[in-house]
């Protein structure tokens, strides 16, 4: 399964950035939201921890919904995706192999926010940077879990866009809420065993949904 | 039923909906056998297909197939291709979803095979209809498939390009493959086959020989 879920992701990156395109749409709606963000401060004030942090995962939030939708797109022209539910590869391999394309593109995308946030929102790094990485890649995880298993159920229909946004955003909460109270204490300069509460909160969000995606997976993504 | 046969149906019915498609369609496919499915539009050609690879869940019946996922194949209306990718790409994600582990000078012969080796490295969204279906072509000699299910694949082929197509299934049938085969022009296509599944009706109209099948019409 490992395998043919690496092949999955490496074509689907492949195909991203075939164009040279790659998650362009996202990064810049990202970076506008940032923007617009900055111009709601005053000259010389500052945002909060926690209103910088919140803005970051906001942008994260929404690129994750352009990412998925991008990625499935891939699997309707030419109606590849009944070619692969024909094919001998385990279907949960195909959502893990999209969870870890969005994961790439995802943390792709950060790469850009976060510079955009510490110019144009204030945000304080802290002085805990590998924190700061556990952070963003457990909460990513939490994000794509989630975001591959909807993608797959707008697959096909043509309300796709507002389906995702429709679902997505409120079973976010949970884990953008625990992105943003971990990043807060790290900008703070709590200590990680200080945070264990939050991390676990997110930790579990992101076994539930990955339990439930390769339960569900299977049943929302089919031929027909 | 006969035991050796790759593929069998017993008693498939289906719906969309509370509409009923068909009813009561049983048939069985034996190993290096072509069996053409004829019927008019809206019988349920596709969707039988379908439900024969294992697509889509037959309502009521039974499919039975005695061979392993990897060793089956589809070639339908659409391509299977990923546009943004290069023939080559393309064939080599294939090569590794079915596990094949081909080098790239086997996949070079594959593309050969199909006349597009000159086009390897081309994006294949460039590609004219009957390329794309060549490529579709190569992929299922990929495979290699001991069953093979078709569905109107010559739509939209030049002549040269539906002469390969049916060579190529000669030589699957050759090598002992069972293909499942919906064809729009039955004139043509009734010589190469062994046996008929007839739809129509909302049921099964006619399964047994191709010589013993005279289409409507005809």
């Amino acid at each position: 399964m490992i395998s043919s879920s690496l092949a999955i992701a490496r074509k689907d990156l492949r195909l991203a950035f075939a164009g040279g395109q790659g998650p362009v749409q996202a990064v810049l709606l990202g970076l506008l939201l940032v923007f617009i963000f900055s111009l709601s401060a005053a000259p010389g004030e500052r945002f909060s921890a926690q209103q910088a942090m919140a803005i970051f995962w906001l942008c994260s939030s929404f690129g994750v919904v352009l990412i998925f939708s991008l990625l499935f797109r891939f699997e309707e022209e030419n109606d590849t995706a009944t070619a692969l539910l024909l094919s001998p590869l385990p279907v949960q391999s195909l959502w893990l192999g999209k969870t870890l394309a969005g994961l790439m593109l995802l943390l792709l995308c950060q790469v850009f926010f976060f510079p955009a946030a510490l110019v144009f929102l204030g945000l304080d790094p802290g002085s805990n940077p590998a924190g700061l990485v556990l952070m963003v890649l457990a909460v990513d995880v939490g994000l794509c879990v989630l975001g591959g298993l909807i993608g797959a159920m707008g697959h096909g229909q043509g309300a796709k866009d507002a389906l995702l946004t429709i679902i997505v955003f409120p079973l976010q909460i949970p884990i953008l809420l625990g992105g943003i109270r971990i990043g807060v204490g790290l900008m703070q300069g709590t200590p990680l065993g200080g945070l264990a509460d939050w991390f676990g909160l997110v930790m579990a969000f992101d076994a539930v949904f990955a339990g439930a995606a390769l339960f569900l997976f299977p049943h929302v993504f089919r031929g027909e | 039923m006969s035991s050796g046969s790759i593929l069998t149906l017993r008693a498939v019915s289906h719906f969309f909906g509370s509409r009923l498609i068909f009813k009561g369609v049983s048939c069985e496919l034996e190993p290096g056998s072509i069996m053409l499915v004829a019927g008019p539009n809206g019988a349920g050609k596709t969707t039988l297909l379908k439900i024969m690879a294992g697509l889509t869940p037959p309502r009521a019946g039974t499919v039975e197939r005695k061979v392993p996922d990897r060793a089956m194949a589809f070639m339908g209306h659409q391509t299977f291709v990923y546009p943004a990718l290069s023939a080559l790409g393309n064939l080599e994600f294939w090569n590794s979803v079915y596990g094949r582990g081909l080098d790239d000078a086997a996949l070079f012969g594959l593309l050969d095979r199909v006349g597009l080796k000159g086009f390897a490295l081309e994006s294949a969204g460039t590609f004219s209809r009957g390329m794309a279906q060549r490529l579709s072509l190569a992929r299922v000699l990929l495979v290699e498939p001991e069953l093979l299910f078709l569905d109107e694949p010559s739509t939209g082929l030049d002549t040269a390009s539906q002469a390969l197509l049916h060579g190529e299934l000669e030589a699957a049938r050759r090598r002992g493959a069972g293909i499942v085969w919906i064809s729009h022009d039955l004139e043509r296509d009734l010589g190469r086959a062994d046996m008929v599944l007839g739809l129509g009706g909302r049921g099964m109209s006619y399964f047994g020989p191709a010589q013993g099948f005279f289409p409507e019409g005809a």
